[in-house]
């Protein structure tokens, strides 16, 4: 329904915003029609960044498709390398060894912190608010350096490797990690207390892009922007993966599903994560990293030197790679902006016969025009950067 | 449990059912595809996660799963948990296209989730959805040509070509086996297989 224009009604004005556009966070075009200030409708239009990924993964082994995946969501790019490694391993039938999971918990959580960072710098950047982008880039940039560490890469780890990971952690990472988790609730509160409270925000972000929880599911909203409706659904919780089910922490909910709902929520998520990293942290015992089945995970480095059998399997699976039994697989996993998986249909290659990513932002991108009818065009820049669309993620 | 209840209401109208890796599959015959889909929403299945598009083409014969047709759309619906009854229950219903007449009706007056995934399999494999309130390409250009997803549209990948006109083709440079693929010597490593045994 669209609510007509309060007063003086002169003529509707179609205004193009992007996609070069510095708050469409991407390359996204969204044909707005105005009356005056008034937002009357928006119609988003994607596909500047359409990569066709899931055509080349078609076209790629199991194991070089992980190059793929982290570059959809530059942002929470662990959770896509996470998903499809989940997907697959269903496929192959792999088990992680318990100090991969915990490793992988860790990173994801982690990784989801970084995200959620950009999140409030960017949010609060669109409302005008300029200093907070300094302070959260300070956090992020330390955990960008322990993922370097780790995995050699800031943004595209290619770190999972289906059955496990790739090698392990440095020593002087669990040090490090635990200096940096012990500043970082405050740090956390420090940003909370940046805006909450400020006239400014509550004014353009307190009942602003309302969605009700029944909208929100129609049209198909997961994630933060979800849970701000009050809607509970967290994957980690209602579908568990990696052993998210032993871990303890609660998810943030909102009441009114606007604004302001979907920016808190996802600082306390911030704090919840760093809550699942120390536990996890507690529970990092020795061990291997990868399921020990030869027929697809690679055998240690340093057995290369020495084992002929070993350099042969490396050989196969790096070239080959490795056969899938043919099937249907599917494992829903939490990303910073929702429900992420990968659908994956294997003929019995070495090569998945398609991979359909089931990207979160693709879906809550399409309840943008609902929340955004009848406010100030002002307020649809904040309203699009609460729902935390990574174009990249989008388009695919 | 929704999804037991789907699989009842299967058994009973005589939908096949098949259960692997933990999805339930359910085969929706196209002709009372939208009445079924319709029923699955009355029992409870309020949220649509994704539309799946697969062009089974070039699928291998000899495998458990039989495909009637060329195309098949598979639905995701989930009981989302957290909201009101919701059990989070999931069910894959799927519907076969056949190639020459693509064309199916759409689900976006059930769920408006479907509006974009419907149009995504629009755009990548080429499928009418009747009755789709704005049915237009949604990650390509509008001018562009084909339909990428389809397994006959070419990769565009360039061949290296040789002073004495001699070329490799980068399809019949890769070292991956599709399933179909008999492989270098037939034997496709037998044992070397994923699987755990």
């Amino acid at each position: 329904m669209i609510p007509e224009p309060k007063e003086l009604r002169t003529e509707e004005m179609l205004l193009n915003m992007g996609p070069q556009h510095p708050s469409t966070h991407g390359v996204l075009r969204l044909v707005v029609r105005l009356a005056g200030e008034e937002v009357l409708d928006v119609v988003p239009h994607i596909g500047y960044l359409h990569t066709g990924f899931e055509k080349t993964m078609e076209n790629r082994t199991y194991h070089q498709n992980i190059t793929f995946t982290p570059r959809m969501d530059y942002l929470h790019s662990f959770a896509h390398d996470l998903a499809y490694a989940l997907s697959v391993e269903k496929l192959v039938g792999a088990e992680v060894p318990e100090r991969a999971r915990v490793i992988r918990v860790i990173l994801n959580e982690l990784s989801r912190i970084a995200s959620h960072l950009i999140f409030v710098a960017s949010g609060l950047l669109d409302l005008g608010a300029l200093t907070p982008y300094f302070y959260t880039f300070r956090e992020r940039e330390t955990i960008l350096d322990l993922f370097e560490w780790v995995t050699g890469q800031r943004f595209h780890h290619n770190y999972i490797r289906i059955g496990g990971l790739k090698e392990d952690l440095p020593e002087e990472f669990v040090p490090e990690l635990k200096k940096f988790l012990d500043t970082f609730d405050h740090r956390v509160d420090d940003y909370q207390g940046l805006f909450v409270g400020s006239p400014i925000f509550e004014g353009r972000a307190r009942g602003v892009g309302v969605i009700r929880p029944e909208d929100a599911i129609a049209y198909g909203l997961t994630g933060g922007s979800l849970r701000a409706s009050g809607v509970n659904y967290d994957v980690r919780k209602a579908y568990p993966y990696c052993g998210y089910e032993t871990y303890d922490f609660e998810v943030p909910l909102g009441e009114r599903g606007d604004t302001w709902d979907r920016m808190v929520v996802r600082l306390e998520e911030m704090r919840q994560s760093a809550r699942i990293i120390r536990q996890a942290l507690d529970r990092l015992e020795p061990g291997p990293i990868r399921d020990p089945n030869p027929h697809f995970s690679y055998p240690p480095k340093e057995l290369l030197s020495s084992s002929m059998e070993a350099l042969i399997f490396h050989f196969k699976l790096a070239t080959e790679g490795f056969e899938v039994p043919p099937g249907e697989a599917y494992v829903p996993t939490e990303s910073a902006r929702g429900e992420l998986g990968y659908y994956i249909v294997s003929d019995g290659g070495s090569l998945p016969y398609r991979v359909k990513v089931r990207t979160p932002s693709f879906f809550n991108l399409q309840a943008l025009p609902q929340a955004a009818r009848g406010h100030f065009f002002q307020d649809l820049v904040a309203i699009l950067a609460s729902f935390d669309p990574v174009l990249g993620d989008v388009d695919r | 449990m929704r999804r037991d209840q789907a699989k009842a209401y299967a058994e009973e109208k005589g939908i096949p059912v098949r259960e692997e890796h933990g999805l339930l599959h359910l085969v929706l015959p196209l002709a009372e595809f939208k009445v079924h889909m319709g029923a699955f929403k009355e029992m409870g299945f309020n949220y649509l996660a994704d539309v799946i598009g697969v062009d089974y083409k070039d699928y291998p014969e000899g495998t458990p799963w039989q495909h009637p047709e060329r195309f098949a759309v598979i639905y995701e619906l989930v009981s989302m948990p957290g909201f009101k009854d919701g059990d989070g229950s999931r069910i894959y219903p799927r519907v076969y296209v056949p190639e020459a007449k693509p064309r199916l009706p759409t689900v976006t007056d059930l769920w408006p989730s479907a509006n974009f995934p419907e149009r995504e399999v629009y755009d990548l494999f080429g499928l009418v959805f009747e009755g789709h309130p704005d049915l237009r390409r949604i990650l390509l250009p509008e001018d562009a040509e084909g339909h990428p997803l389809r397994k006959d549209h070419p990769l565009g990948e360039t061949p290296t070509l040789f002073n004495d006109g001699r070329y490799i083709d980068p399809e019949s440079f890769r070292a991956g086996l599709r399933g179909k693929d008999k492989g270098l010597t037939g034997w496709r490593g037998g044992r070397r297989k994923g699987e755990r045994r």
